[in-house]
């Protein structure tokens, strides 16, 4: 056996908006979330619960935002998701018989019938509809460290012109995580991974103790750090930062050889919501009549070429293997390298979208599994490590300040600050001022004004998620988008105005507080 | 670099004609919302909805390319004709038995009407800012300038680099309300501020610069290894007891020594992999590349 000379973390960002309509079936961008569940976050427990079955001793750190959370938690939202399920059943029901006159296409449509009605299986009599206690069942048991976010995804480096909103964004995020976990996070994911040194009094005041910074978050430090991402660093403040890794981040995502794009692996964009005919998709798919992913898909990526195989179960797994033995391969000898350079046993940190496991990349769970067992069971130099553990074994670390960054496009805040949505910030700016006045004006209030203050705070929160902007600079759903930012500004100017007028509209109150029903717990106090 | 003026964007008036705006007493450009409670529980009245459709495809296309650089780009805003791309909200009747009682619409404000400039950091060396005058402002400086105070002079923005100690002035227009700027120092403290400079003869005004407002300081964020040969120590902190100790970079802490010359992240992975074609492994041009928020997965996998 070789001796282990070093560590590889992974860590998933599992994260939603919250999107929540009682008030209609219309809303395509809810069945995100039973897309998340059916193809990543069921999968991801059930691939954890195999390796504890076989006994794989392992380690994996996943962010819950705090949105996510209080949909997984949504009574309404479960019970949509079980409709989903029947639904699904149902299409894949038909599929069945459909398919009878050819053999391949036959075995998938059984494949996903038996999928869909194992998830509503798992889902309901497994689960009790709550996969928050499942995620909590192996943090408990030890193999996976769960961490928190900011409260709604706000992007720190554009928010905390007035910190104060940068706060609230902790304090939600840690006292969300608290409620379901029933204790403090250690970690936080920064939301976009955006980090400002102004953030860190904040962090330490509610006892966080490390973030994850993309790669030059560490790289461009002050001073430099000795070790690059391959060792944590402390900020002047006391937070430890911890840099994404580049070689391994390359390795899954990259355009030319990313394990994503393996040919055998089963393509996105081939869906019957688009293939089938019209009359028959047509139940399955948007009210209105318009196409969309139903997640039903025969196809393999087959190549660069228009024409699709179809997919293959097996053909698949083999490739998940060869690429889990890739991986496992590249880390043995990445650490081999560092392990000479480095004062303590070097880190490697790799963290990424939880939805890129599963929904993008439908065979991701199985890979995560069959590398987990690989790192167990063969010989290797390193062993999986959360953060947390790091910092408990390591706490000698060098004092740098993280630099000013994100994991988006180029670095730092393009992706949320541009000319297609820069008209945004200003209004979320004034919002952020407005709260903490109402704040001052009304402290420690009871009644139908503390109500109303407390849903202000929380349309404010959700006015702030960075997932607004970067859909509008994504160029898809634009309109939900832009449709949130204006409803939850919209809602919030209103009860602005009502609080300080005294004349609260109960009704108005009522309703809104129904839709953007997040964050029961919040205590608008902490814009004070 | 002049950018065309994206008016949708700039959400402005409304189109009013089915609306009732229930907070018609506050300043004209506040939000406009709407609320109407519909008579019987029966009927709801609906919302057209605007949704796209492709839901499944949330991150799927391809991030389009941002904001590039330039020196000093101009994002022009015409006040007037709004182009407002909304649906009308139409009334749906339905059968269905939900309870919804309340129809809302909003738009954003069309401004706060408050002085105030603000400057964000988009990169290291591009600064978004933006402002507006309140109204009762503008009246103040009519009022000590005269009425054609804001004709007779030009809005400028002074750069300030505290850091350097430098500052440099570019013009701006009275048809904008925000601005992208570039800046070349990175890593330094900034504050702006806004001023009018006389452009026409204007017997009330006797200086050639008058103050407006000034902007929170940001510090724009680092772009390079700041990695410095000079550096003689380097400070460990235990994070479980707090003690801090002072190394000096020996022989021990091989990694800056074995390292040579570092300017930039592409030095540090040379040295590591020195048997390798770094460029090619690694697009370290852009740090993030490659992920999911920078780029589709679509467009890796295609």
């Amino acid at each position: 056996m070789q001796e282990k000379k070093g560590y590889v973390s992974f860590v998933l960002h599992a994260h939603l908006p919250f999107i929540h309509h009682p008030e209609s079936d219309d809303y395509l961008e809810e069945s995100w979330l039973y897309e998340a569940i059916s193809e990543t976050y069921i999968p991801l427990l059930t691939n954890f619960q195999k390796l504890v079955d076989e006994g794989v001793n392992f380690r994996i750190t996943m962010s819950m935002t705090p949105p996510l959370l209080s949909m997984l938690d949504n009574k309404l939202l479960q019970r949509k998701y079980i409709r989903y399920l029947k639904q699904m059943i149902e299409l894949s029901g038909k599929e069945i018989k459909r398919t009878a006159g050819d053999e391949r296409l036959n075995q998938l449509a059984h494949y996903y019938y038996d999928r869909y009605s194992n998830d509503l299986h798992l889902f309901k009599d497994v689960y009790k509809c709550n996969l928050i206690q499942g995620f909590k069942h192996f943090q408990d048991i030890g193999v996976l460290e769960i961490i928190t976010c900011g409260a709604t995804h706000g992007y720190f480096p554009i928010l905390y012109v007035n910190e104060k909103t940068v706060k609230a964004q902790i304090a939600v995020g840690v006292q969300t995580y608290e409620r379901y976990f029933g204790r403090k996070p250690r970690g936080i994911w920064l939301p976009e991974c955006g980090y400002v040194p102004e953030a860190d009094k904040y962090l330490k005041e509610f006892g966080i103790d490390y973030i994850i910074t993309e790669s030059h978050g560490i790289l461009y430090a002050d001073p430099t750090p000795l070790y690059g991402t391959f060792a944590p660093i402390v900020s002047p403040e006391g937070v430890v930062a911890f840099g994404r890794d580049i070689e391994s981040s390359r390795q899954v995502w990259s355009s030319i050889d990313g394990y994503p794009g393996d040919f055998n692996y089963r393509e996105f964009y081939r869906d019957i919501g688009y293939d089938a005919d019209y009359d028959y998709i047509k139940p399955y798919i948007a009210h209105n009549g318009v196409r969309v992913h139903t997640g039903i898909k025969y196809y393999r990526i087959t190549g660069k070429t228009e024409f699709k195989d179809y997919y293959n179960l097996q053909w698949a797994k083999d490739s998940v293997e060869r690429q889990a033995g890739h991986f496992f391969d590249s880390r043995n000898a990445q650490i081999e390298n560092l392990a000479q350079y480095t004062e303590n046993p070097p880190i490697i940190l790799c963290p990424y979208d939880a939805e890129l496991y599963g929904h993008w990349w439908y065979e991701g769970p199985y890979w995560l599994y069959i590398l987990f067992k690989k790192i167990y069971y063969d010989d290797c130099n390193f062993e999986l490590i959360t953060p947390s553990e790091y910092i408990d074994k390591y706490p000698n670390m060098q004092v740098a300040s993280p630099c000013r960054s994100s994991w988006g496009a180029n670095g730092y805040s393009e992706v949320w600050l541009n000319p297609t949505n820069d008209y945004v910030h200003r209004h979320l700016h004034v919002a952020g001022d407005r709260m903490c006045e109402l704040a001052h004006l009304y402290p420690n209030t009871k009644g139908l004004k503390e109500k109303a203050l407390n849903q202000c705070a929380r349309e404010l929160l959700l006015a702030q998620s960075s997932d607004w902007l970067f859909i509008i600079t994504n160029g898809t759903m634009v309109d939900y988008a832009k449709k949130r930012i204006k409803d939850h500004i919209g809602r919030f100017t209103k009860l602005y105005y009502q609080i300080k007028e005294n004349n609260i509209d109960e009704e108005f109150l009522k309703d809104i507080s129904k839709k953007d029903c997040v964050f029961p717990d919040i205590d608008y106090m902490i814009y004070y | 670099m002049p950018r065309k003026t994206k008016e949708t964007n700039e959400i402005t008036k409304v189109l009013t004609s089915t609306k009732t705006t229930d907070v018609a007493k506050k300043e004209a450009k506040k939000t406009t919302t709407k609320s109407i409670t519909s008579a019987t529980k029966k009927t709801t009245a609906k919302k057209d909805v605007v949704t796209n459709v492709k839901s499944a495809t949330k991150k799927s296309s391809t991030a389009k390319s941002v904001a590039k650089k330039s020196s000093a780009t101009t994002k022009k805003k015409t006040a007037t004709k709004a182009s407002t791309k909304k649906v009308p909200t139409k009334k749906k009747a339905t059968t269905k038995k939900q309870k919804v009682d309340i129809v809302e619409y909003y738009d954003l404000p069309y401004r706060y009407n408050q002085t105030v400039v603000k400057v964000l950091a988009q990169t290291p060396t591009n600064l978004f800012i933006y402002w507006d005058i309140s109204d009762k402002d503008r009246e103040k400086y009519k009022e000590q300038f005269g009425e054609n105070f804001f004709e007779t002079t030009k809005p400028v923005l002074i750069i300030h680099n505290i850091t350097m100690n430098y500052s440099f002035e570019v013009d701006i227009n009275d048809f904008a309300n925000s601005w992208y700027l570039h800046v070349n120092d990175a890593k330094c403290d900034y504050k702006i501020e806004l001023g009018r400079r006389p452009i026409k003869q204007n017997p009330k005004i006797k200086t050639d610069y008058i103050y407006i407002s000034t902007s929170n300081d940001i510090e724009s964020p680092n772009d390079h290894i700041l990695f410095n040969k000079e550096q003689k120590m380097v400070y460990f902190r235990n994070v479980k007891t707090g003690v801090q100790i002072e190394k000096p970079i020996s022989a021990n802490l091989s990694f800056i020594r074995n390292m040579g010359k570092i300017y930039n992240i592409y030095d540090i992975y040379k040295a590591i992999y020195q048997n390798e074609n770094v460029e090619e492994i690694y697009d370290l041009s852009n740090p993030s590349s490659g992920n999911p928020s920078s780029g589709s997965l679509s467009s890796k996998l295609k």
